[in-house]
């Protein structure tokens, strides 16, 4: 689905977020990103979903070199890439059925997607995708009235609606109740085993990468620091991932034996 | 590399805030030396304005106001001459936004060449020659409406199409059009980025972004700024009179003119009534549309 070869992200022509980085995703894969803050992983999920342009390197989506793409091409491949963000990324004053019908405008010429706005075009559609994240209740209901973990529902709901290829998750539970936090996880999970979607997130809880995702990568200054199966990552892989960080983070320093009680609030995830 | 810059930058102990900078020293006697040279230069002076003749002027010509002409005939004509003013500034105001509305986007960066919307364009110079263009004469267009006072506007057009209603109400739409697509454009600016982002990685299209992205975002704003503008609008109606722009102003004009004291003291009430009306009307559709 994905191949990346030495794919690199320089912003103001100094900081370096992404450096030369290789990955190959194939169609229907399941993987976790995890990383100290600030190692790239939002960068990289950027230039995924076509929203940056990378500074070098090639980057292939399903062969198609992201860089050649511009205007209605670029929109069809971007259609085909469902993103899930941290938060804030849904439009507050609107309804909630327009938020989640946003996930069809790649498909809706423009006429259509402004008369939805008056008329909700096809309310039956988010009705089935809102009850299949469990708040169908919420569909007439503005936006911002939303608790944090019902509008990660609707963001979820809207990459249904839209019905992409490959679903990108950005740290969606970073932002949400850490009680809620599996429970968006498995349903991400599930919901892209049921539809054959090739699934990437990323994730700041090492305990949720490990415990759901087959593959977990390990991203550390931009670069990959390990790409296994979740087996097969142990203490010594995290530490070195996780070393380096300031006092505070230190005690956070994951470990597959003991997880922190504070930290992890899924105790049963640890087996 | 950058992250060991940023932590030194971090670790520099913060400068000391106990004195006032040189720089705040400077500002404020900069500020101070404008204020004595605005004093010297508007001939400010409180004798001039309260001692001897003026004050007992004042007092004369504040008596001659009173009582108010209120003959029913003279009321009706100031009802008349009011609903002209309210008309002025209403359609003025609508005018205003119509103009406003469809310069706007044109004049703001980040729906034209720069930011977010634009990180994947490949770079075709013409195209971007273009919308700069498109842009730069948006934004100018608006800040010729918008620097040139609305009664200047007003003169001008009374010359063009002749006295009454019509030239005061285009001339305060033609104003206030630039004032409010500055005012518009800098919210259009300012919107919050993610949703916009999300968005495009559904991917829609610019115009599609603009209706599900952005407008919700700023619609609440732009109301807001619109009825205060209407607001500031009712009384520059009634100066815009005074170039013969008709309503209220025009009579009070003619009124002052004519040593009408009585019916002047009535037309200022009018002015006070209506402008109290509208700054109720404008708060109320406020706290309910916003």
């Amino acid at each position: 689905m994905y191949l990346l070869d030495r794919v690199s992200k320089v912003f103001d022509g100094r900081t370096i977020a992404v450096n030369e980085l290789d990955l190959k995703v194939r169609r229907g894969e399941k993987l976790a990103m995890i990383g100290q803050s600030g190692a790239g992983k939002t960068t990289l999920f950027r230039m995924l979903n076509l929203t940056i342009p990378p500074t070098s390197g090639t980057l292939l989506f399903d062969r198609l070199d992201i860089g050649r793409l511009a205007g209605r091409r670029l929109r069809e491949v971007r259609r085909r890439i469902g993103t899930v963000y941290q938060q804030h990324n849904l439009v507050p004053r609107l309804q909630v059925v327009h938020n989640v019908l946003s996930g069809k405008l790649g498909a809706w010429p423009l006429w259509r997607a402004v008369r939805s706005l008056i008329r909700p075009a096809e309310a039956e559609l988010a009705y089935e995708a809102l009850s299949q994240v469990g708040i169908p209740e919420k569909l007439y209901d503005r936006t911002e009235t939303l608790s944090g973990g019902q509008q990660q529902r609707v963001a979820i709901a809207r990459t249904l609606v839209q019905n992409p290829e490959v679903i990108l998750a950005d740290e969606p539970v970073s932002s949400v109740d850490p009680a809620l936090a599996a429970g968006i996880v498995k349903l991400l999970i599930e919901l892209s085993e049921t539809y054959r979607k090739t699934l990437i997130m990323n994730l700041h809880s090492v305990d949720l990468a490990l415990a759901h995702f087959p593959r977990v990568i390990g991203l550390r200054d931009g670069k990959i620091s390990f790409d296994l199966p979740a087996a097969e990552v142990t203490d010594d892989h995290l530490a070195t991932l996780y070393a380096g960080s300031e006092a505070e983070t230190a005690e956070e320093v994951p470990s597959r034996a003991e997880p922190h009680p504070v930290r992890s609030c899924q105790p049963h995830l640890t087996s | 590399m950058a992250n060991t810059a940023t932590q030194a930058a971090r670790l520099a102990p913060p400068k000391g805030r106990d004195f006032p900078s040189a720089s705040t020293l400077m500002i404020m006697a900069g500020f101070l030396t404008l204020m004595i040279w605005s004093y010297v230069g508007t001939e400010f002076s409180l004798r001039g304005l309260l001692g001897g003749e003026s004050a007992a002027q004042i007092w004369t010509y504040a008596k001659n106001l009173f009582p108010p002409d209120l003959s029913k005939d003279f009321l009706l004509k100031t009802g008349y001459w009011a609903l002209e003013t309210f008309a002025i500034s209403f359609l003025g105001t609508i005018l205003a936004v119509v103009i406003a509305l469809s310069l706007v986007f044109f004049s703001s960066r980040n729906l034209m060449f720069a930011g977010l919307l634009f990180e994947m364009e490949r770079s075709r110079p013409w195209v971007r020659a273009l919308r700069t263009g498109l842009y730069l004469g948006a934004k100018s267009t608006l800040n010729i409406l918008r620097t040139v006072p609305h009664i200047v506007w007003a003169l001008i057009l009374v010359f063009a199409v002749g006295l009454g209603p019509f030239p005061g109400m285009l001339a305060l739409g033609i104003h206030t059009g630039g004032v409010l697509g500055r005012l518009f454009g800098e919210v259009v600016e300012n919107v919050e980025t993610q949703p916009i982002e999300a968005l495009q990685a559904t991917g829609a299209t610019r115009l599609q972004i603009l209706f599900y992205g952005i407008l919700p975002q700023v619609l609440p704003d732009f109301v807001a700024y619109t009825l205060y503008r209407w607001e500031v609008n009712i009384r520059e109606a009634v100066i815009l009179g005074y170039v013969g722009a008709g309503g209220l102003g025009q009579q009070i004009q003619i009124a002052i003119s004519l040593f009408l004291e009585h019916r002047l003291l009535t037309l200022i009430l009018a002015i006070y009534i209506i402008v109290t009306l509208v700054d109720h009307l404008s708060a109320s559709l406020r706290n309910r549309l916003v």
